[in-house]
């Protein structure tokens, strides 16, 4: 993949597009106004593909904590071998995190794309108009209309705003587990909701565990087996207990080998219904134990409240069998 | 292979985001704990898992920094109850952070109070928009519906994504996903570890 830097010059061939969060359909539409006195209709590629180039402003949080290489991500899926050739600007994400963004779209389509080569020396291409966007201190989207398609000001926003989700999207693909071959929003956002759903389930369920775990609330020895495990990766500890857990929490938090981790990894493909949402948070108030629904956590909510009802101290051993009786289920 | 390479590294900084991640939550975490147990109220099993999931809510909030609208939300929800404002102040730390969460919830009252309106002409709207669906209009007319009626689910499920509009929310959904795997790692973690102990 191409990385060409970041710059808002007035490169024949190059449009440059810059983007804010918070844009506004009249700014955009006064950009675009301008923009389009400066240079006659052109077309360009407005394709998924193009937006892929788009990049998000500084508050991104998301791209501290684990969207370092959305672009490359991205773009590393299914990107077709037309972009390699084109001058694509690096997504901003990738590079640093100002407030600006330069999208650098290129021009038509497969078989233009020769003729786009050459953009830097000519600007022969007879659908292509390229300019270059003055204005890198403005927080707004300018983006081209593509070949055959409405060029008012509203559909265009509704483009970029589509490409966006969709971009957004492909990156979901990535994080939520068993998205792969799912396409098409309506599936994408129920893979999402599921999974945040079942995420939401399994914190409620851990502090539950916990709460059973410790009848006072106290974890400083945990804690402080954790924090030194942290600071001090290796720390020598006289008592044996400490020695043995300090392994354990060691290779836990480093392997997350864990069976429990597993099955549960596995489990989330599921789909899970809305209502049992409901159903579960009662079921910890109530302890009904006829609930009854197809949950691939349902045998594990179970199990947790017949261990409330028996006050036995929780044991993973016998929930590692249950759950490898239910992951048996799960393929049904 | 260049993009081999740029996929291992992209896991690789995943991994390194979220091991900071994860220290900087248990850390938080165990802080709020500590907080909750001073307290040296009797509490049954209920109170007690509440306050450990309202601890490691706020300090996988708080391990954001403020820097997303998701966690913003699960803090201002936090301070609206008097009982957690000290949990939330030592979890979270300098005063100016803390406030600026606190701002958010005036906004969200006056945007609840438009859509309540807003609602009450959704019904006609929604007619009207059944009208002009024909054909293979109406299977476009479908598609959009159930995309409609997930991000609705979806905004109720994210914390705060009710403000928010379709893209940001899958923008917060993102954050948010990667946040809660890490509260369910450090979690089950910390839940062997102690019956190992035990």
């Amino acid at each position: 993949m191409q990385h060409c830097p970041y710059t808002t010059m007035n490169i024949p061939g190059n449009t440059v597009v810059t983007s804010g969060t918070d844009v506004s359909v009249f700014e955009r539409q006064q950009a675009r106004m301008k923009w389009q006195q400066q240079q006659q209709e052109g077309l360009f590629n407005g394709n998924d593909h193009q937006f892929r180039g788009l990049v998000e402003v500084k508050p991104d949080p998301g791209l501290q904590y684990g969207w370092p290489d959305f672009s490359d991500g991205c773009q590393g899926q299914a990107i077709p071998s037309l972009m390699e050739d084109h001058n694509l600007k690096k997504r901003k994400a990738h590079e640093d995190q100002k407030q600006k963004v330069v999208l650098k779209e290129n021009s038509v389509k497969e078989k233009k794309i020769k003729g786009c080569s050459e953009e830097n020396s000519a600007e022969t291409s007879s659908k292509e108009k390229p300019k270059a966007v003055e204005g890198p201190k403005q927080e707004y989207i300018h983006v081209r209309a593509r070949r055959g398609q409405a060029t008012d000001s509203h559909s265009l926003a509704e483009r970029v705003r589509r490409e966006k989700i969709s971009e957004r999207m492909k990156y979901l693909q990535d994080l939520v587990p068993g998205c792969n071959k799912i396409t098409g929003k309506a599936g994408m956002l129920d893979e999402i909701i599921n999974y945040v759903q079942s995420l939401q389930k399994q914190v409620e369920f851990l502090s539950m565990k916990l709460a059973t775990l410790q009848p006072r609330l106290d974890f400083d020895i945990d804690s402080l087996i954790m924090k030194e495990m942290f600071e001090v990766p290796a720390v020598a500890y006289s008592a044996e207990v400490a020695n043995s857990a300090y392994f354990q929490v060691n290779s836990l938090l480093e392997m997350g080998n864990n069976p429990i981790d597993a099955m549960l990894r596995r489990s989330i493909g599921g789909p899970v219904s809305i209502p049992e949402t409901f159903v579960v948070s009662s079921c910890f108030n109530q302890m009904q134990p006829g609930v009854t629904w197809d949950g691939d956590l349902h045998n594990l909510y179970r199990m947790e409240i017949q261990q409330e009802s028996s006050t036995i101290p929780f044991q993973p051993h016998k929930f590692t069998g249950l759950y490898e009786g239910s992951n048996l289920k799960m393929e049904l | 292979m260049n993009l081999c390479q740029q996929n291992a590294n992209s896991k690789e900084a995943k991994m390194h985001n979220s091991c900071q991640l994860e220290k900087e939550f248990i850390n938080k975490w165990v802080q709020g704990l500590q907080i909750c147990n001073s307290s040296s109220k009797k509490m049954n099993l209920l109170e007690r898992k509440k306050k450990i999931k309202l601890s490691a809510d706020i300090a996988i909030a708080s391990a954001k920094n403020l820097t997303t609208s998701w966690s913003k939300a699960i803090i201002s929800e936090a301070t609206k109850d008097e009982q957690n404002m000290t949990l939330v102040k030592n979890v979270c730390g300098p005063e100016s952070k803390f406030m600026y969460a606190h701002q958010k919830v005036t906004s969200h009252k006056r945007t609840t109070s438009k859509k309540i309106l807003k609602k009450c002409y959704g019904v006609h709207r929604k007619m009207k928009k059944m009208e002009p669906c024909r054909g293979s209009n109406l299977a476009t007319c479908i598609a959009k519906r159930l995309v409609k009626k997930r991000t609705q689910v979806l905004k109720r499920l994210v914390p705060g994504g009710e403000l928010m509009d379709e893209y940001s929310v899958i923008k917060e959904a993102l954050d948010y996903i990667l946040s809660l795997k890490v509260q369910v790692d450090v979690m089950k973690n910390l839940v062997n570890v102690t019956t190992s102990l035990s």
